[in-house]
């Protein structure tokens, strides 16, 4: 809301600088945004809460600012007195519960020209386009007292007549009336469509104005005009709010309405306007036309003096809230332990005690109450155990080189295709949002993986050339219910530039990234994890795993396909990117709970190595699978330390090397008992894979 | 006699000149090895008077033990000097780079949330979280926005359908914890929230904490203290901090609370819009409708609730003046945190 300095003081006596009333009425609650200089006077742009309709006007403010000041509030004189010629105008209001009240004057013979220069002005630097002497007065009334009017044509309105309703009450006014979609140009120019339940003005025969949100343009004020009919209305706020929605139009007039008009200022405006169109453009005021079906009742409130500091942590006496409420016009009567408040019609939002409470709060000051730490007894503060492991987590990508990147939960319809994900699949089963700010951001994601290629890609184009990020998100999936199903996941990207470097590293990117995740699998106390063959069509077929944890699938690890990789258009050949992403709701509810500690062996352990050449199709974890069926107790690791093609192994074989630990968990191990087992051991393999030891 | 002193002479002259390690371990051989001059001599003890025996032994173990020691002293020099040559033709170019994959760094948003939950956790408030996709009664109206509110225009909302929404805010914690739990309770609730809004300052996801309290005598003091503690502690104790009156449904009376312009130190500047303050969190008393629309005594209860903007609080203290830049995940931004 733009106030004009200078429009507020017709309003109060007051000399304060500019930079004071800003001040004050912001910590009254009306944070003065900004202020512009403008020749002599200076324009306050006010954020104007929604519950506070009555400040959305120079009244409203002015009365604030008396209040802030403790000066006056002059409000214009607004009485018509003698008698007036009785108008030949009906009004009929057909939707009580929409319209409480609908006043209007009839003015003849007015003369339509240009608004005097200090209208034009002050419209102007409130933010309104002059359009004629009457229809700035409206409008010059609505930002004064914050009551919308509306000036019609009086001799283009059918059968002089107003009626107030939806268009389905007119229908039931005339039975038997076919059924028609209702239709009214605005003055806009617009032809808008009207639903049935949206509340209309209409004359005789047809709508001519959207109530309380904009006029019609058959019975629009214009050069011609020479009689007007003055609209002063109240408009229920719901009704006009949805309205307005439905078209997805906002005025003036409406957002004030759907915020709350006063009704009882509403005869005032209704006189205010009509005494400036007389006194500027002419013409003879007929007597007002004043259909007031629901009447304003003001709701008391019953409040316990103790309450108000009970909210407020207080210790104010009963004389000063009386004292503060009287400032602020709100009738207050005294009841010994309690008060009862009786909000005035502007200010409806006064329902019950909180609403005193912080009534008397801005005005008492909220910097005047004292602050206190809590008196509640003490309590123990915790992250709970989800937080504590996902921290965990967090840091242990950290520590391993991975940096943290957060993205958007949006993705791009394309989005699933890019990693051709298949039709059939639980990913394609995504969240759409109905108002995206972008198409490319319409869905939820199902997946981190899209983004984090186009993390990697955003960055290697700006030439980075160690790429380890990654995210701690949620996905979501629709699963038919209300809401969709949201789980926590950790997805990751891990590239590496080959060009030459001081310490050489040509350990595989897969690997690198599969020891990460081993090493946090650790971390979270868990070594029951497992790893096989991925299926995913976007990963590498031959670089790719699925990933276990306690039997349980958790997610999967793998390089970027050749196919996808090219799609990125990058600079190097064939790089390798190796992406992961795991499902840690389900992940972390597979980890143990506790630490139990198990007793340091008290024997030293013998170690025997074995080099075995098999068929390259057997993997090292099927050969150790084997092992651990060998039937002795006093094996107590098995490690792989070396896998090799090649050389003088024939094609199609590959060689592995294992390292076997031996220990006895109650004698040292005797030299020739080992030779022994192992030299079984041995045999046991070479049966069960086929292979035959390297020499 | 004058056999086991010419045996002493030409020992110690042979000693001088052996410089190896492998020299001085030859040396033990030739004198103090089984078929060495000393254990010779032993042997022929037998073949002395029986009368000259006793100083004869005396005198070759003298020597022997002499040789001994000599030799100990000489391979201590040796070993000496051995090392020092290994360690000079060992040396390194010590200003070479190590080698280690630097950490990652955390998310600068993830860091300043991490910080607040700490404060709050050590002020005894425990962790909530929410859904993301949220149901509009949750997020709207049991927070005292019925639809055709106008108050929900202060928020611009992302809709899956008329009835689930994108929450835009955590607020709608407060309400799934009151349905569940009992008072008193002192919670926050961190979490992501969207708008449909995109600018210098707005991007349609961001993050918010939530926290709320509510026992049988909770005041807005305490509100005030709480949150005093939280800034001094965030910021620094000379943060100056301000209360002023706003408009949230859900609570009442509603505050906004302004710290002293950390660009200008509240001189006022471009940043502050020339006021010297910047606004920070929303907060208040909770509202009594809140409280019945989750079944709590609301003559009994009090409680406060407030919530504040992650990426605000973080591009203050780290002087970021884009908030688009939290999410372009750019390497070159991200290292700095």
């Amino acid at each position: 809301m733009r106030v004009p300095y200078d429009w507020l003081k017709e309003f109060v006596d007051i000399n304060a600088t500019p930079a004071e009333v800003a001040e004050r009425l912001t910590m009254l609650g009306f944070e003065v945004e900004t202020m512009e200089s403008l020749k002599d006077d200076t324009i306050f742009e006010i954020n104007v809460t929604p519950n506070r309709p009555d400040c959305l006007s120079i009244l409203g403010i002015a009365r604030e600012v008396s209040v802030a000041f403790k000066v006056p509030l002059r409000i214009p004189a607004c009485d018509i007195k003698g008698e007036l010629p009785l108008s030949d105008f009906s009004v009929e209001i057909l939707n009580h519960e929409l319209c409480n009240r609908y006043a209007g004057r009839v003015i003849k013979d007015v003369k339509i020209s240009d608004s005097p220069e200090w209208i034009e002005t002050r419209l102007e630097k409130c933010g309104i386009r002059s359009i004629n002497n009457v229809v700035d007065i409206t409008n010059y009334v609505l930002l004064e007292f914050g009551h919308p009017l509306h000036a019609f044509d009086a001799d283009t309105i059918n059968g002089r007549k107003i009626r107030v309703g939806t268009p389905d009450s007119i229908k039931f006014q005339v039975p038997n009336s076919k059924f028609q979609i209702i239709k009214i140009k605005t003055l806009d120019g617009v032809e808008r469509e009207i639903a049935g339940d949206s509340l209309l003005i209409w004359d005789a025969v047809n709508p001519i104005a959207i109530a309380g949100v904009m006029g019609g343009l058959e019975t629009e004020v214009n050069d011609f005009t020479r009689n007007i009919f003055l609209e002063s209305a109240y408009f229920e706020p719901f009704s006009v709010r949805r309205t307005s929605k439905r078209l997805n139009f906002m005025s003036e007039s409406s957002y004030r309405f759907e915020r709350g008009a006063d009704i009882e200022l509403l005869e005032k405006a209704l006189n205010r306007a009509a005494l400036m169109i007389k006194e500027i453009a002419g013409g003879t005021i007929h007597e007002i036309i004043d259909v007031y079906p629901v009447k304003y009742i003001t709701e008391p409130v019953e409040i316990k003096y103790e309450r108000i500091n009970r909210i407020l942590g207080t210790e104010l006496s009963n004389a000063d809230m009386l004292e503060i409420l009287k400032r602020l016009g709100i009738i207050a009567e005294d009841k010994e332990d309690f008060f009862i408040v009786y909000p005035p019609a502007y200010r409806r939002d006064i329902k019950r005690d909180s609403d005193v409470a912080e009534e008397i709060a801005r005005s008492y000051g909220y910097d005047r109450i004292p602050s206190r730490i809590p008196r509640s007894p003490l309590s123990l503060g915790r992250l709970n155990k989800k937080m504590t492991n996902t921290i965990l987590i967090r840091e242990a990508m950290r520590k391993a080189g991975f940096t943290e990147v957060i993205n958007y939960s949006f993705m791009s319809p394309s989005s699933l295709d890019m990693i051709t994900i298949p039709e059939a699949d639980k990913r394609r089963n995504v969240i759409v949002i109905n108002n995206p700010l972008r198409q490319e951001e319409s869905l939820l994601r199902t997946t981190l993986i899209p983004a984090l290629i186009e993390n990697f890609k955003y960055n290697i184009d700006r030439g980075i050339k160690d790429i380890r990020f990654f995210e701690m998100s949620k996905v979501f999936e629709d699963i038919g219910k209300p809401l969709p199903l949201e789980e926590l996941r950790l997805g990751g990207i891990f590239y590496r530039d080959k060009t030459p470097s001081l310490w050489k590293e040509d350990t595989q990117g897969f690997f690198i990234t599969k020891g990460v995740l081993e090493s946090m699998f650790k971390e979270l106390k868990t070594d029951e994890y497992s790893f096989s063959p991925s299926s995913e069509l976007f990963l590498h077929k031959g670089q790719a795993c699925n990933i276990y944890v306690a039997g349980s699938y958790v997610g999967y690890l793998g390089v970027l396909s050749p196919e996808i990789v090219e799609r990125l258009d990058l600079k190097k050949q064939r790089p390798e990117i190796v992406v992961f992403e795991l499902n840690l709701d389900l992940l972390l509810t597979l980890i143990p709970d506790s630490i139990k500690y198990t007793q340091i062996p008290k024997y030293p352990y013998v170690e025997r190595d074995i080099a075995i050449i098999v068929d390259e199709t057997l993997s090292a974890s099927e050969i150790k699978e084997i092992i651990k069926t060998f039937p002795s107790e006093l094996i107590e690791e098995v490690s792989i330390f070396d896998s090799y093609k090649g050389g003088n192994i024939p094609e199609g074989k590959k060689s592995l090397a294992f390292n076997i630990r031996y220990r006895s968990k109650d004698r040292t191990l005797r030299d020739d008992e080992v030779e022994g087992l192992h030299a079984s051991l041995v045999d046991f393999i070479i049966e069960k894979t086929g292979g035959y030891l390297r020499r | 006699m004058e056999d086991i002193l010419s045996l002493k002479e030409s020992f110690l002259k042979e000693l001088r000149s052996a410089v190896s390690l492998s020299e001085l371990q030859q040396l033990r051989v030739k004198y103090l090895g089984k078929k060495g001059f000393v254990t010779s001599k032993l042997k022929t003890l037998s073949t002395i008077s029986p009368e000259l025996r006793p100083a004869y032994g005396r005198a070759v173990n003298e020597v022997k033990s002499y040789i001994a020691d000599e030799i100990k002293k000489r391979e201590s020099l040796l070993k000496k000097e051995e090392h020092k040559r290994r360690v000079l033709s060992e040396a390194i170019d010590i200003t070479l780079p190590g080698k280690f994959t630097p950490f990652g760094r955390e998310h600068p948003i993830n860091k300043i949330l991490s910080e607040i939950i700490g404060i709050f956790v050590s002020m005894g408030f425990e962790v909530e979280e929410g859904p993301e996709v949220e149901l509009d009664y949750y997020n709207f109206e049991a927070l005292n926005m019925p639809k055709d509110h106008p108050a929900r225009d202060m928020q611009d909302t992302f809709y899956i359908s008329d009835d689930v929404v994108l929450r835009t805010h955590t607020s709608p914690v407060q309400i799934r914890v009151m349905e569940k739990k009992k008072p008193p309770l002192k919670i926050i609730a961190p979490g992501k929230v969207y708008r449909c809004d995109a600018d210098i300052s707005h991007t349609p996801m961001f993050h918010q904490v939530e926290g709320f309290m509510v026992d049988t005598d909770i005041a807005f003091s305490d509100l005030k203290g709480v949150l005093e503690s939280f800034i001094h502690s965030i910021f620094s104790v000379e943060t100056p901090v301000r209360f002023r009156p706003s408009f949230f449904p859900f609570t009442e009376p509603s505050a906004e609370v302004d710290i002293g312009c950390t660009f200008c130190s509240g001189k006022g500047c471009r940043i502050c819009k020339s006021t010297g303050w910047l606004e920070i969190l929303g907060a208040g008393m909770i509202n009594p409708r809140v409280f019945e629309m989750v079944g709590y005594d609301h003559e009994l209860y009090t409680g406060f609730a407030f919530g504040m903007g992650v990426e605000r609080l973080t591009m203050l203290k780290y002087s970021i003046d884009d908030i688009r830049l939290f999410f372009e995940n750019d390497m070159r931004f991200l290292k700095q945190f």
